[in-house]
């Protein structure tokens, strides 16, 4: 059986000619046609819809600044167990004068974070201000000066989650739901996700919510992520590299 | 005007006239770095494919920060899961929709979920969101971008028929371009948008008849 002409179907699918009876007779015998034609139709169709789709809307800076986030975020966590190896790069809580990240592993990302970062703070003045508060008198309204939603971690089951608010009074609310059960504690910690030091804020009971002091003079704008990790009682203040949630702040 | 459906490098270089990159080589060779963790790569494939998955997310979400919370997720996917991208399976545009056609589907479903308990409490008739369906807008995109990718010559052509309704001979007439070339410019700009279609497109009719991508 001689098929259309290819020329033939490509004109009867942009709608210049009509289906005759010689096509008509064709198309009732032939499947392969058939299925091209409509394909053809269909793409054409296609086609003339795409014409609304120049000159899209730029995505607001605001995504981008969240892609980097979550990215730099999830990009130094497997250090994490790494870091655990190492003769405590953590400093425990109440140890004086916050960590000062040492800037020797710093690479690309860094600066990416960096820029990305400074682009956050400078766009939310709740974090900025917050750092600027929090060294002098905490006004003692419920203000909330950042944020965070908190999402299951690694191989955490998905549906625990939670949320950190940093409070104008310079502590941190956390509230968290379908923690997995774990044979230790829970324990919440604050990152600089550029440099991947942190420090504990303190421990989660087994309630749903808890109000913890931070540090008076806490720099949220390098240590911006939140974690909540499963650690046992072990005696060792480190990480246990166990992370259950994650999220990282903004104002 | 050119269409530049997620294909200018950023707002500054949106082509508007007829220069044209090599076919297919800027893509492969970002799609190539992408795929090696460069971070560089990560940003270009944003700045020209950003707004694609955005279109996607805002035209099939009611709630915008839904859509704008489904473009993060999708970029975020896409890098953490690059090393699953296969070239051979179809282009970097199509992957990444096939990515936020999965994020947005699951966005539409907790929302259904969160509908059918409101409805339950207030009896609405109509718990389904308007948005639109999110095959369709994958498929729309892929052919866009692939007609953005056409020589000049077929694409204009095309764009003749499709937006200003021009027949093959009115197109000839127009351009004063031989009704031979004319056909044979249409003919082939018309297999090209097929092929993609089935390649990177999302809707039933366009997997089953291509191959299956990396979704």
């Amino acid at each position: 059986m001689q098929h259309l002409e290819h020329d033939r179907l490509v004109f009867l699918a942009l709608g210049e000619s009509d289906v005759d009876t010689a096509d008509r007779t064709h198309l009732d015998a032939c499947p392969h046609c058939r299925a091209e034609l409509a394909s053809l139709r269909h793409v054409a169709g296609l086609g003339a819809d795409s014409q609304r789709l120049r000159d899209l809307p730029d995505p607001p800076e605001h995504v981008w600044q969240g892609i980097m986030s979550e990215i730099t975020a999830a990009k130094e966590l497997p250090r994490l167990t790494a870091d655990r190896q190492r003769p405590d790069p953590v400093v425990p809580v109440g140890s004086g004068s916050p960590p000062v990240a040492r800037g020797s592993r710093r690479g690309r990302w860094s600066r990416l974070a960096t820029t990305a970062v400074t682009a956050v703070a400078a766009a939310t003045v709740g974090v900025v201000g917050t750092a600027a508060v929090l060294r002098e008198a905490p006004p003692a309204e419920q203000t909330v000066v950042a944020s965070a939603p908190l999402a299951a971690y690694g191989s955490t089951p998905p549906a625990a989650r939670g949320d950190a608010r940093v409070l104008g009074t310079g502590e941190l609310h956390l509230h968290v739901a379908n923690l997995p059960a774990v044979p230790g504690y829970y324990e919440v910690w604050l990152i600089n996700p550029q440099s991947m030091e942190m420090f504990s804020v303190g421990v989660l009971g087994g309630g749903s919510d808890v109000l913890l002091p931070l540090p008076p003079n806490v720099d949220l704008e390098r240590y911006s992520v939140i974690d909540v990790s499963a650690e046992q009682f072990d005696n060792d203040t480190a990480h246990s590299g166990d992370s259950l949630l994650r999220g990282s702040l903004t104002g | 005007m050119r269409a530049t459906v997620g294909h200018a490098l950023n707002q500054a270089n949106r082509p508007v006239t007829g220069i044209r990159q090599q076919p297919g080589t800027p893509e492969d060779e970002l799609a190539h770095r992408f795929r090696a963790g460069d971070e560089q790569a990560l940003r270009e494939a944003y700045d020209r494919y950003g707004r694609a998955v955005l279109h996607l997310a805002t035209s099939t979400l009611v709630n915008r920060s839904d859509a704008e919370d489904a473009t993060q997720a999708t970029f975020v996917a896409a890098w953490l899961g690059r090393e699953t991208f296969d070239p051979a399976k179809g282009s970097l545009v199509g992957w990444l929709l096939g990515i936020g056609r999965r994020k947005v589907i699951d966005r539409l479903r907790s929302v259904a979920r969160d509908n059918r308990v409101v409805e339950t409490v207030r009896q609405l008739p109509d718990p389904v969101p308007s948005g639109s369906d999110p095959d369709t807008v994958v498929d729309r995109l892929v052919v866009a971008d692939e007609l953005a990718r056409l020589p000049d010559e077929q694409r204009r052509m095309l764009e003749l028929a499709f937006f200003d309704d021009l027949t093959h001979q009115q197109i000839a007439t127009v351009t004063g371009v031989p009704l031979g070339t004319v056909k044979s410019h249409i003919r082939r700009g018309m297999a090209s948008l097929k092929r993609r279609w089935e390649v990177d497109g999302a809707a039933p009719g366009a997997r089953s008849a291509g191959l299956s991508g990396a979704r």
